[in-house]
């Protein structure tokens, strides 16, 4: 700990909302304040400045006029900005598509791009500028810095204890560019990255302080169940004793899943949008993203049980006769309960699985959005995968929401009622009720475990959600035309503590030297029983994702036999929670370190 | 009596304000005496010649920042200046939930206005002795003693925070409360 950290800070980079929060270390014994948000100046309108409690996960990319007019300025930043971010860049994409970016963290666990190279806005014209998306996170987390800067000038923030979040299911790869952006961005060497759920579950530990030991005991488990604006994260978490204590140990963690609060009010407004057609009204595209927010405010009430039979959506005109030019239509709650609730929630049994896209032999490139939109499903799948031996599917005893979703009652109520149904007469989880906003939770949780790894408070162990490997080709007889047989080596097992390295035991690998040495590298959420060093022949596509290849440069050594170098693996799982993956040689003191090739190779197997 | 005042005054403004000279020449058709920082500036000048002073004090009332935001988030001025006569009930009320929905957020997001007083109106409610006239109006037969209680007609507002956004533009764009829109 550095000696002029004043405060633990908790950034919540969202993929639609990044949040900033924080509290006072204090002196050793001190109770822990309850973290507090931040506000973020930021661009609300051209040379318009306004504090907001969230900054919008949002990049817009200026003309050459919009530049030169230094109406996108900021204060504490360099003049002529060529670009805005948070709540007016949140608007422009009605009003110029091309230029707007958004969506840019799912971009980063994306490994069949090159996520360093300028590729967004996705397929925007070629006269139009492209940042990558580690560009784009970068320009969100500097503005966020800077409005810590400016509020604190005298406790900057490269000197306090930053804790960054990701989601659980992101892989190695994605840590390490989000990492990338964030110390480009002006946050401290030593930030520590921490799992969304798990700083959901923070906040809710913040809230209760010592009560929380009397809603769990030992034996529980507990799921986090995170839907944000784009992306849907579980965790499981476990409750046992350890000294007379209680502690808490994370499970599990699902995959990445595409789907979140933004697909429910697009698939609204798309309902609306055939609700006008029928009335002979066709919307233009700046009606329908008019029509897109409108959706958002009526859905609590389309909602709501007992509510009204119809509601009333309404496109405002979009030139200055705004009543004269407003069209709506009434939509019938039982026809939006069923498109939301069946479409998002539908009742489905644990042994569901999410439907898989359909195998073709050409994909468009773009994000993976999920083909199943329905989240049940997608739960019961990730159950299922981490059931204890003799039962159906992991039962969480209690429940822990997070994201904008689940503000909505009807959404939770569902949920509810869809797993109660899964567990026969154990029934379904109680809610952990408290975290009172759930659009702030992570980032509090978040500053709360900064200052809770001081050493108060209480603390998730974790370790690695994933157990990661490396592709080893099988030496053996060629046959023309077919790739080599592959191998999977376990390099790291899943549950691997920070802080700690696990040498590779096996055979001795040759490593061409005076080239680059590149590896194939696959991740599973799911083998939990492998040890370093263990081999898997055959796996399915559920089991192990590959993820992007991981190279090293040998400079020509020596003692190099025949051009290679006998080598074997050493990982690494840093206190800051950051993977590293080390090749030694086995003929002289030397070691290597292997990096992520982000270059969306993937793709070419 | 009360021109002799004010010509008075004048005479004294003109003298120690070079602005009020500027204006007041304007006013009888005279030319302004050559001045150095104008009254009015021209906006091209004001922008390139005074960066400090334009930093100094917002170039845009709060007032304009105000109608812009909620033009900008509610479409409040578009509604006010619409001739909204010839229009059913039906057609206005459909817009209106709209406007009033986002203007209400604005209101509650800048300002998070509350009552003066909480309790339910039509409620008896106890007054100080000493009454504090901005935050209580007092209607009714007013006597010359101080009432002790009363019934409650309206709970008032207040800001209990006031958070405008900061304008950083030029004076050249301060009197824009919406932009132009076209499509190119």
């Amino acid at each position: 700990m550095k000696s002029k950290t004043q405060f633990a800070v908790g950034i919540d980079l969202g993929t639609t909302n990044s949040v900033i929060a924080y509290t006072a270390i204090g002196a050793e014994g001190a109770a822990l304040e309850p973290p507090e948000v931040l506000p973020i100046p930021q661009l609300v309108a051209p040379s318009t400045v306004e504090p907001r409690d969230a900054l919008p996960s949002f990049l817009y990319l200026a003309t050459d006029a919009e530049r030169s007019a230094a109406v996108f300025d900021v204060p504490g930043a360099k003049k002529g900005r060529d670009y805005a971010v948070g709540q007016f860049a949140q608007k422009q994409p009605a009003d110029v598509p091309t230029r707007s970016v958004a969506g840019a963290k799912s971009w980063l666990a994306y490994s069949r791009v090159d996520r360093r190279s300028p590729i967004l806005p996705w397929n925007a014209p070629a006269d139009v500028p492209k940042v990558s998306p580690v560009e784009a996170s970068r320009r969100y987390l500097e503005q966020i810095v800077a409005a810590w800067n400016a509020a604190n000038p005298k406790a900057p923030l490269k000197d306090q204890h930053v804790v960054l979040t990701v989601p659980a299911s992101f892989d190695a790869a994605a840590r390490d560019l989000t990492r990338e952006a964030a110390l480009a961005a002006g946050l401290p060497e030593d930030f520590v990255l921490l799992e969304e759920p798990q700083a959901a579950l923070y906040a809710w530990l913040a809230d209760q302080g010592d009560q929380w030991r009397k809603q769990l005991k030992v034996g529980d488990t507990l799921l986090v169940c995170d839907v944000g604006g784009g992306t849907t994260d579980f965790t499981l978490i476990g409750v046992a004793e350890e000294d007379g204590q209680l502690t808490l140990r994370r499970i599990a963690v699902g995959n990445h899943t595409l789907v979140g609060g933004d697909n429910m009010d697009l698939a609204l407004a798309h309902h609306a949008t055939t609700a006008f057609a029928a009335k002979g009204v066709n919307l233009n595209p700046w009606q329908s993203v008019a029509l897109w927010h409108s959706c958002r405010n009526a859905k609590e009430a389309l909602l709501a049980e007992g509510g009204a039979k119809k509601h009333p959506v309404s496109v405002l005109g979009r030139g200055s006769k705004l009543v004269g030019g407003t069209v709506s239509v009434d939509l019938e709650q039982k026809a939006v309960r069923d498109l939301l609730l069946d479409g998002f929630f539908p009742v489905c049994a644990l042994t569901d699985k999410p439907a898989r896209r359909s195998a073709s032999g050409f994909r468009e490139i773009g994000l993976p959005y999920e083909s199943d939109a329905a989240i049940t499903r997608h739960l019961a799948a990730f159950l299922t995968a981490n059931a204890t031996e003799g039962s159906g599917g992991a039962r969480p005893t209690h429940i822990l929401f997070n994201g904008g979703v689940f503000k909505s009652e009807p959404l939770r109520t569902r949920l509810l009622d869809v797993m109660s149904g899964w567990f026969d007469k154990q029934g379904g989880p109680a809610v952990l009720s408290g975290n009172a906003d759930l659009d702030f939770a992570v980032a509090r949780g978040a500053a709360y475990y900064g200052a809770a790894k001081t050493g108060r408070g209480v603390r998730i162990r974790g370790g690695a959600a994933r157990a990661y490997y490396v592709g080893i080709e099988t030496a053996g007889l060629a046959i023309p035309g077919a790739p080599r047989p592959l191998r999977a080596l376990c390099v790291v097992p899943f549950g691997m503590e920070e802080g700690s390295q696990a040498d590779v035991p096996g055979d001795e690998i040759g490593l061409v030297v005076g080239e680059p040495a590149t590896f194939r590298f696959f991740s599973s959420a799911t083998r939990k029983q492998d040890r370093p060093g263990d081999v898997v022949d055959r796996w399915t596509d559920e089991e192990l994702t590959e993820t992007d290849s991981m190279e090293a440069n040998l400079p020509t050594a020596e003692n190099a036999q025949d051009g290679y170098v006998p080598v074997r693996f050493q990982s690494k799982l840093t206190e800051l929670g950051v993977f590293e993956l080390w090749c030694i040689s086995q003929a002289a003191d030397q070691r290597w370190k292997l990096e992520f090739s982000v270059r969306g190779d993937a793709e070419t197997d | 009596m009360q021109r002799f005042i004010l010509a008075l005054k004048c005479f004294l403004a003109i003298l120690s304000d070079r602005a009020v000279a500027a204006r007041a020449a304007a006013l009888i058709g005279e030319e302004a005496p050559p001045q150095t920082t104008p009254v009015t500036p021209s906006p091209q000048t004001s922008a390139r010649t005074t960066p400090a002073a334009a930093a100094a004090a917002p170039a845009r009332s709060d007032a304009l920042t105000l109608l812009s935001v909620l033009q900008r988030e509610a479409r409040l001025v578009d509604f006010l200046k619409e001739d909204i006569g010839g229009y059913e009930d039906a057609q206005i009320g459909a817009a209106v939930r709209d406007v009033h929905r986002d203007a209400a957020a604005a209101l509650d997001r800048l300002f998070a206005l509350k009552h003066v007083m909480d309790e339910p109106e039509g409620s008896d409610v106890a007054l100080a002795t000493q009454n504090d006239a901005a935050r209580i109006k007092l209607v009714g037969n007013l006597g010359a003693q101080a009432p002790s209680r009363g019934r409650l007609q309206h709970g008032g507002w207040q800001a209990t925070k006031v958070e405008l956004p900061q304008f950083t533009g030029n004076a050249d764009a301060a009197r824009i409360v919406a932009p132009a829109e076209v499509e190119v």
